[in-house]
């Protein structure tokens, strides 16, 4: 952080710890008055090390480490890498656990949604809104935990297929489950595009048009809020949705507002595609035979997680490990336009502009280094480790004490 | 637009039962799929090692004591577990299971993590010996 040396302005940093949400990230704005002049983000504060891990387990650990990546949309990163693997392998995946696969993946977009509801609420000072979404929530989570057995790292995937079926009992559940949480979400969209206290902090506020979304390369609800068409599941479908397409949900006015209302929105969508699913369910086996070794090549696969596209790239030596596997979530895509949204507005809205892209700072920090010299340099597990504890020892704490 | 949209709910959440449940007593039912605790039983095992090499957190360990006399015991560290049900998924002989009514796992110390799962004497055999301890992967 520079200190400002104009006597009107002055710099107000937020974070690392607890920039409105519970991860680390740091945040610095140009204030005049209460109003954000300008303002700067900084991430790399959780970075883990999961893509250099992943060289080191097989194909099938790195299923459940990947998965790990975040809490939150755990079942589509460990689909994304399914998709890429499989595709490596050429391995068809049987129509049924395909149809599984979309299922409880949107299950977990209801569930993202839900509880992001709930985080923006709290943002804004609505807890009441927020105790009841997260009440809501639990409806889904249960659903989630008798299809697979775990309420968060659902691990329903398997290199091949899925884990588990859905037999008529578990259809009963999900419609009633479903049915409750319909109402529910008619409820809160209703509260939220009602409520006049709450549209003062929404409306209007943070507004990004379209062409401002496409240049910032905003992806996801975010986007799709401003308009901007894209949804992975509809331009490159995978899984069920080739056969099945889903109803896309596209707001224009680009403000917070819009921000919550595609969120609902999309869960309306979901329950739709979830209760058409299960209507449709095609007969197959659940899994077929996956190689333990993956054929020589590079894939990409494409997924749209609940926050927006999440992109794999894996690259296979033909080993039982695989020799690259990068990922990119949706996070890194839309946080720069948080420098944007603020400029212009309340000092007091920052928080509820920075939750409006629905972030996951953990998710997203990657390391790169770039060989001035352009030698080849080789980065172990230990000294990838070393180098994490010095920047975060020495490098900070000079920041800090500066 | 209106004020106090919530109103209603809350009033009515004010003559209702509280959402969350009561912990540890009683115990909440569990549902059927639940992983919790992982079983391992000795009968169709061949000792192919495949749940072992397949575990994400390195929580199982095979001894094999007489491959030909099938006799194996089964380390399991459930303070590593991470309850992914892969090792369900790579045997083939179906001798691995996860108890839905054990999943209250945690403890304040340290011990008591690790079962040995096999014939009686087998693991008496196994525990006799110095056992080298699992290698932790990093």
């Amino acid at each position: 952080m520079t200190p400002s040396t104009d006597r009107k302005r002055f710099t107000v940093p937020i974070g690392p710890q607890h920039p409105a949400l519970k991860e680390p990230g740091h945040f610095a704005f140009d204030v005049d008055g209460e109003i954000v002049q300008s303002a700067s983000v900084r991430l790399g504060y959780a970075h883990r090390g999961i893509e250099k891990a992943t060289e080191s387990r097989t194909w099938v650990q790195n299923l459940y480490l990947l998965e790990r990546i975040c809490g939150i949309c755990s079942h589509i990163h460990a689909t994304a890498y399914c998709l890429g693997v499989e595709k490596l392998a050429e391995v068809e995946v049987p129509p049924r656990a395909q149809a599984i696969r979309s299922l409880v993946a949107e299950l977990e977009r209801i569930h993202s949604h839900l509880l992001w509801l709930g985080v923006a609420a709290h943002e804004a000072g609505f807890d009441t809104l927020f105790m009841y979404s997260w009440r809501d929530r639990e409806t889904v989570m249960d659903i989630l935990e008798a299809l697979t057995g775990n309420r968060v790292h659902y691990s329903a995937n398997v290199l091949g297929g899925v884990k588990y079926d859905v037999d008529d009992k578990q259809a009963a559940t999900i419609r009633e489950g479903l049915d409750f949480l319909e109402e529910r979400t008619l409820h809160y969209l209703e509260v939220v595009t009602t409520d006049g206290l709450f549209l003062q902090r929404t409306r209007g506020i943070g507004v990004m048009n379209r062409d401002e979304a496409e240049q910032s390369g905003v992806i996801g609800p975010t986007g799709r809020a401003s308009g901007v068409h894209r949804d992975v599941r509809i331009d490159s479908p995978y899984t069920a949705y080739a056969e099945h397409p889903i109803l896309p949900v596209y707001e224009s006015t680009g403000d917070l507002l819009a921000r919550f209302i595609v969120r609902l929105r999309e869960q309306l969508a979901s329950f739709e595609y979830i209760r058409m699913l299960l209507d449709h369910l095609p007969n197959s086996p659940l899994t077929t035979r996956m190689p333990r070794r993956v054929k020589e090549g590079e894939a990409i696969s494409r997924v749209e997680a609940p926050r927006g596209e999440l992109f794999y790239f894996i690259k296979s030596n033909g080993g039982d490990m695989p020799e690259r596997i990068h990922v990119r979530t949706p996070t890194l895509c839309n946080i720069a336009s948080v420098a944007q949204l603020v400029i212009g507005q309340h000092l007091a809205d920052v928080p509820m502009i920075l939750v409006g892209i629905d972030p996951c700072f953990s998710c997203n920090d990657r390391t790169s280094v770039i060989s001035q010299d352009g030698q080849r340099d080789l980065w172990t597990w230990d000294r990838l480790r070393q180098y994490g504890i010095n920047h975060y020892g020495t490098h900070y704490s000079k920041d800090i004490h500066r | 637009m209106k004020l106090g949209t919530l109103f209603k709910d809350a009033l009515h959440a004010l003559f209702s039962r509280a959402a969350t449940e009561p912990y540890p007593n009683p115990q909440p039912n569990e549902t059927e799929r639940l992983r919790g605790r992982l079983m391992w039983a000795p009968e169709g095992c061949t000792g192919c090692n495949l749940c072992v090499k397949d575990c994400p957190a390195n929580a199982i360990d095979l001894f094999v004591l007489d491959k030909k006399a099938k006799q194996f015991v089964m380390r399991y560290d459930v303070g590593r577990c991470t309850f992914c049900g892969q090792c369900m998924q790579s045997c083939r002989f179906e001798c691995w299971h996860a108890a839905n009514d054990d999943w209250s796992l945690a403890g304040t110390t340290v011990d008591g993590f690790t079962y040995y799962y096999g014939e009686e004497d087998d693991v008496e055999r196994v525990l006799a010996e110095p056992v080298e301890e699992h290698p932790v992967k990093v």
